[in-house]
């Protein structure tokens, strides 16, 4: 028929902005990916995550592939069947095509499958667990802490690190050794997230401490280097904080370590205490919210953690501006200890769990 | 008293002026406008606190938000309002205006019960916002998962989650009770002549959402019950603590509301179908075709909820992959006929095109890269980072909002009678487009670099700072694209341009009545022996080839 258009470019039609945009956008978008190496994730720390990165490619060059034909038909489409100004006549009335309709829709049908059967593949690597891996580490998430704990043959903890508010501890991990991670947690859920693992793990809470298992093995090309750790599951109040690193060690550096970290420091010798307080935490609250001391002398705080396992807690120091005046190391649910600090001038001061920044865990000290 | 006639007469109950007839009304094109009035106001309160959002992640460090709780709010309720406030009412509110209109009826089958379903919402509404001031709305995500929704400290103590969960309680209500309404409409009362296969493809999405909304809705509201005694009567459903189960919160919350994605797009597709013939001057390539893939969208829809748990541990995950890689491909079927509609077309590039347009290029992207998302290990990678986030609103914003505002250009003649300006309409588009673009599209790069949802603060040396930058510039775009179509609304509504019955040379029966149609919408219907009635009044049945 004579529905040819015309290539000239009509007046008031409005191809040539949707055009200028996707261009604007496209430089745009050019400009703020390139700065992080944008649309390909970080180099992969462990093999799972190697063989992760793979898959990631194989989907990203066939969505690449599809993604500018089919949109590239459209802008095509849509430039090439304006219509004139002045023309009445009816394009072609095509209602549809059986051929059509069969081939999109089983060529698509191939590559979803395709790509299912693919990532079936690459699943069955990743989430592979050995009989007896080389290193295991127990991971306890609590709001809004991380617990490591090393575990020998038998099970039994060896060495603890405990990271609260992205402070503390580290999760040390030799490279080139199946390192087996059994995770849990003692109250909301959490999720384990490295990013140069290009691996997450939900860290569920269960009434039968049930943990989930998952194996990575670290490349050798990674000692040395120290990775960043997050939760990724909303778990409240502090859940950006609940930071951690894992510091990738050669065999030898981590053999050393663990020995090291099994040694419990001492705690820190005290001095001429005057005032001996109690403090109790239960529930995510302290017993009291009224503290008082004299001023200019040591005084002690005896510190009790009633609540489960795995919830730990501290009580530091701050003026009422937020500056920290002594800043505890936390204790595990179930664990006592006693807190020393240092004469303190007369005044109002905010005793605090540092880890737990909330109403109920945030109290007064008078200091007179 | 004496005045308030029973409304069986036309004449009894005409358009009175005035707000009581706007409380009162039983009409369906009515309770439509209010739907959608409804909607766009919880737009704008979404919108802002999403706002909120990108300006406290503009910079790294806590510039705005002395209250980090505050910020848990802003995104909680940001998701919540725009998911159950403004798309899925929005879409209702459409379908509650045209599918009587399209299939010839009089109005909805329970006209009562239509307005029952609405006056719900902004109820509903009030309730959730009232938390700010009750001691902070609800912060536990949308999503809210259990335990942190538990009422414990640490958790969501207060009544903000209390009044999410009656809100939505009501909303879900709302929906069912709607969805019902329409299943009665489209199956018994369809104009003579108007079989299910000559139905318009927007009456179909609605049927098919329809559907939906009646299995899933009620899976999600005894969840919300549930977790109601949970927190408030000692129930241990959800709750590990007590014996309960979280990740049975997240199957029973995700049957719900992944279907609800299909509840938020599949009408949106529908208005696509609808605009896409109308300005390229032919049918919809495939119509039947059509109502196959979406009905097979319908169907795999149940079959996929749990790819929102694939890191969880706890579910069998081959399955759920191959259902969620398939369920691409009647998404696919549609793509290619709506390009094929345009092929060899003659286009107009009127509003509601360049946002049905807007639809296409960009719906594109959120099932391309929702595929990414299937191949469970790659998941296993991008699964609660900004990734997601870019997914989910190329989904929502690039393909439903789009939709949407292509919906508003093209009906609000038939609406109001007047019709939009064209001029302020392609302001918004190109703003709206570019603004989405800037602010969607680098999260796929922060998602990919690590950076988590739902953090008001990240270290200044991840390398986010650029990428958080430009995507809280592109918020404001998008805030910005919203002015021209606000006084485009404004102006139009005062003096513009009378529109006539059919100013686009519309298809369906909708354009064979006057604008705004009259109480009970036709004095007499055209004869219907196609999908294009009004089409085949204008050209005979010559021009529509068949």
């Amino acid at each position: 028929m004579s529905s040819s258009p015309r290539t000239r470019f009509a007046p008031g039609s409005i191809w040539a902005w949707v055009l200028l945009a996707s261009i604007a956008v496209g430089l745009i978008l050019a400009v703020v990916t390139d700065s992080v190496g944008a649309l390909f994730p970080p180099e992969a720390a462990t093999a799972q995550g190697r063989e992760i990165r793979d898959l990631y490619t194989i989907v990203f060059v066939i969505a690449a592939v599809i993604f500018f034909v089919v949109e590239g038909l459209i802008v095509w489409t849509v430039i090439r069947y304006r219509r004139r100004p002045g023309d009445d006549e009816l394009p072609p009335q095509t209602h549809g095509n059986n051929l059509a309709e069969i081939a999109w829709t089983v060529v698509p049908t191939l590559i979803v499958t395709f790509l299912f059967v693919i990532s079936w593949q690459t699943l069955n690597n990743v989430e592979a667990v050995s009989a007896e891996p080389e290193v295991t580490v127990r991971v306890t998430g609590s709001q809004f802490a991380w617990t490591f704990d090393y575990l020998d043959a038998g099970g039994t903890s060896v060495a603890k690190q405990t990271v609260a508010n992205g402070e503390g501890g580290i999760l040390a991990l030799p490279v080139g050794r199946s390192i087996q991670f059994r995770v849990h947690s003692v109250d909301v859920i959490h999720a384990f997230y490295v990013p140069a693992f290009l691996f997450k793990r939900d860290v569920n809470p269960d009434p039968d401490g049930r943990e989930s298992v998952f194996e990575l093995t670290i490349k050798g090309s990674f000692a040395g280097e120290v990775l960043r750790g997050q939760c990724a599951e909303l778990c409240g109040l502090g859940h950006r904080k609940m930071t951690f690193e894992v510091h990738a060690m050669t065999q030898a550096n981590f053999e050393a370590w663990l020995i090291e970290a099994q040694q419990t420091p001492p705690p820190a010798p005290s001095g001429p205490v005057g005032t001996t307080l109690q403090l109790v935490a239960k529930d995510i609250a302290y017993d009291t919210l009224e503290l008082e001391v004299p001023a200019g002398e040591p005084f002690a705080i005896e510190f009790d953690n009633q609540d489960l396992a795995g919830i730990t807690h501290d009580v530091d120091i701050r003026l009422q501006d937020g500056t920290v005046v002594a800043n505890t190391t936390e204790i595990d649910g179930g664990s006592s200890t006693t807190y020393v600090y240092g004469a303190l001038d007369a005044g109002e001061y905010t005793f605090m769990c540092s880890i737990h920044p909330v109403p109920s865990m945030t109290g007064t000290l008078t200091v007179n | 008293m004496a005045t308030t006639a029973p409304a069986l007469t036309p004449a009894a109950s005409g358009y009175r002026s005035g707000l009581y007839e706007w409380l009162t009304t039983t009409d369906h094109k009515k309770i439509g406008i209010l739907y959608v009035t409804n909607s766009f106001i919880f737009f704008f309160l979404g919108g802002l606190l999403a706002l909120g959002v990108r300006t406290e992640l503009a910079q790294p460090g806590l510039q705005y938000l002395a209250d980090e709780n505050l910020y848990n709010e802003l995104f909680t309720m940001h998701g919540t309002v725009m998911i159950f406030l403004f798309i899925i009412p929005m879409l209702v509110g459409f379908g509650n205006y045209v599918v009587p209109l399209q299939i010839g009826a009089p109005d909805m089958a329970f006209p009562r019960i239509n307005a029952l379903s609405f006056w719900m919402l902004p109820l509903a509404g009030i309730l959730l916002f009232t938390g700010f001031v009750t001691g902070g709305a609800a912060a536990a995500g949308w999503t809210s998962y259990s335990p942190l929704a538990q009422d414990r400290p640490l958790g969501s103590v207060g009544p903000g989650q209390d009044l999410w969960i009656v809100g939505l309680l009501l909303i879900g209500t709302s929906s069912i009770l709607g969805s019902i309404n329409f299943l009665v409409t489209i199956f018994k009362m369809r104009a003579p002549g108007m079989t299910l296969f000559r139905m318009p493809i927007l009456v179909w999405t609605v049927l098919v959402t329809s559907v939906l909304v009646l299995m899933a809705t009620p899976v999600l509201t005894s969840a919300l019950v549930m977790l109601f005694i949970d927190r408030n009567y000692g129930g241990s459903f959800f709750d590990p603590a007590n014996g309960g189960n979280a990740v049975l919160w997240q199957n029973v919350f995700w049957f719900y509301s992944h279907p609800a994605v299909y509840i938020m797009v599949l009408p949106a597709m529908g208005m696509i179908s609808e605009i896409l013939p109308v300005f390229s001057r032919k049918p919809l390539f495939g119509y039947k075709a059509f109502v196959f893939a979406t009905a097979g969208i319908g169907a795999l829809g149940f079959s996929v909820w749990a790819h929102h748990m694939f890191t969880t541990g706890s579910v069998y995950l081959p399955f759920f992959s191959l259902m969620t890689f398939l369920i691409a491909v009647p998404t696919g079927v549609k793509m290619f006929n709506w390009i094929f509609t345009l092929f060899r077309g003659k286009l107009t590039f009127a509003t509601p095109l360049l946002f049905a347009l807007g639809f296409l290029s960009m719906f594109l992207i959120g099932g391309i890269n929702g595929a990414f998302s299937a191949a469970v290990p790659v998941d296993f990678a991008l699964h609660d980072t900004y990734w997601v986030v870019a997914h989910l609103h190329y989904v929502l914003f690039g393909g439903s909002v789009f939709g949407v505002f292509a919906g508003v250009y093209f009906w609000f003649p038939k609406m109001t009678g007047r019709m939009l300006g064209e001029g302020l309409g392609k302001v918004q588009f190109v703003l709206m487009f570019i603004g989405f673009n800037l602010t969607f599209f680098p999260m796929h790069a922060l998602g990919l670099a690590g950076m988590p949802r739902r953090i008001a603060d990240y270290a200044s040396d991840a390398g986010w700072n650029e990428l958080n930058l430009a995507a809280t510039v592109g918020g404001f775009l998008i805030a910005a694209s919203v002015l021209p179509f606000l006084w485009n609304v404004f102006v139009s509504l005062r003096s513009g341009k009378p529109a006539g019955d059919d100013p686009w040379e519309g298809n369906t029966l909708e354009w064979a009545t006057s604008s705004p149609p009259p109480p009970y919408n036709f004095d007499h219907l055209p004869e219907i022996r196609s999908e294009r009635p009004v089409f085949d009044l204008r050209h005979g049945r010559a021009g529509s080839g068949h």
